[in-house]
């Protein structure tokens, strides 16, 4: 079974793919793209990369992540100092120690996951 | 130096009612991001050597999770525009700011770009998903803009360090 770092950075991986696939299909974002010349012709092959990575995470945590992702947008969020970048409330000291830098932690204002984009 | 270069480099380039000049898309590049012969011949090499070069360099945490949203967005997309230039970029949750790479390889890669010759000039650009400043597409756009001038390009292939980049984008050449 993959470690918590390992899941963790499943899903860090699993919001950047969403993140992409939102922005693909958002017009005015897209239409800003396409006018530099970039073609997004894609969208499909990202949805089946999508489904594929998410067959890897444990089940109880892509639960966990596609509510949160379903109920507030964003599922996992990068932590700044002290701050969490999903509802800006400042987090516990007691989280912010290098070995919980690679569990799984959600805010307790947002419920939000925690990532440290800084590393330890 | 040609005059449609300058006025360029004097210029404003926008991209959807946003808008960059050369002096704020300079601050965005630096030396340790500055590769002047990559050594790769093929697009997933080339992207993993320009994200080990910037993990090596502190950048990034967690490569592994940058070098696959950039192969996904290749997947969208070529992000090799033809002309002989890439513009590896995308958004992820493992790169703390806009980070800005130039990396240029002499013989070229195999990228698969839109007009099938191969890469010698790379731009990537890589983003948080959430920018406060919001210079990720303009940053991007202004590069595009600037990179359509056969004189430019040229210039990049001659430089060999990043002085003489920064003096290329400011237009100070």
């Amino acid at each position: 079974m993959p470690s918590l770092n390992e899941q963790l950075l499943l899903l860090v991986a699993l919001q950047d793919l969403d993140t992409m696939i939102r922005e693909a299909e958002d017009k005015v974002h897209a239409d800003k793209l396409q006018a530099m010349g970039f073609p997004l012709e894609g969208v499909d092959d990202l949805r089946r990369a999508r489904k594929e990575l998410a067959e890897s995470i444990e089940r109880p945590l892509l639960t966990r992540y596609e509510r949160i992702l379903g109920r507030l947008g964003r599922a996992v969020v990068p932590i700044t100092g002290d701050v969490c970048l999903g509802c800006f409330a400042i987090i516990p000291t007691s989280y912010t120690s290098a070995e919980n830098r690679d569990r799984i932690l959600q805010c307790e204002n947002c419920g939000r996951i925690f990532y440290w984009p800084r590393g330890t | 130096m040609p005059e449609s270069r300058a006025k360029a480099a004097r210029g404003r380039v926008e991209e959807g009612g946003e808008s960059m000049n050369h002096q704020e898309l300079i601050t965005l590049f630096s030396e340790e991001l500055f590769i002047a012969d990559l050594k790769a011949r093929d697009r997933d090499g080339a992207l993993q050597e320009m994200v080990d070069h910037a993990a090596k360099a502190g950048i990034i945490r967690d490569r592994d999770v940058i070098l696959g949203m950039l192969k996904n967005r290749e997947s969208l997309g070529s992000t090799g525009l033809g002309l002989g230039v890439a513009f590896p970029h995308g958004r992820s949750l493992a790169i703390p700011s806009l980070m800005a790479l130039f990396a240029r390889s002499p013989k070229g890669v195999d990228y698969g770009a839109i007009d099938g010759k191969p890469v010698q000039l790379f731009f990537m650009f890589i983003a948080p998903p959430v920018e406060k400043e919001n210079r990720y597409l303009p940053a991007l756009g202004q590069v595009v803009e600037m990179i359509r001038d056969e004189q430019t390009r040229q210039r990049l292939l001659e430089i060999k360090s990043f002085p003489e980049f920064r003096s290329l984008i400011l237009g100070e050449d």
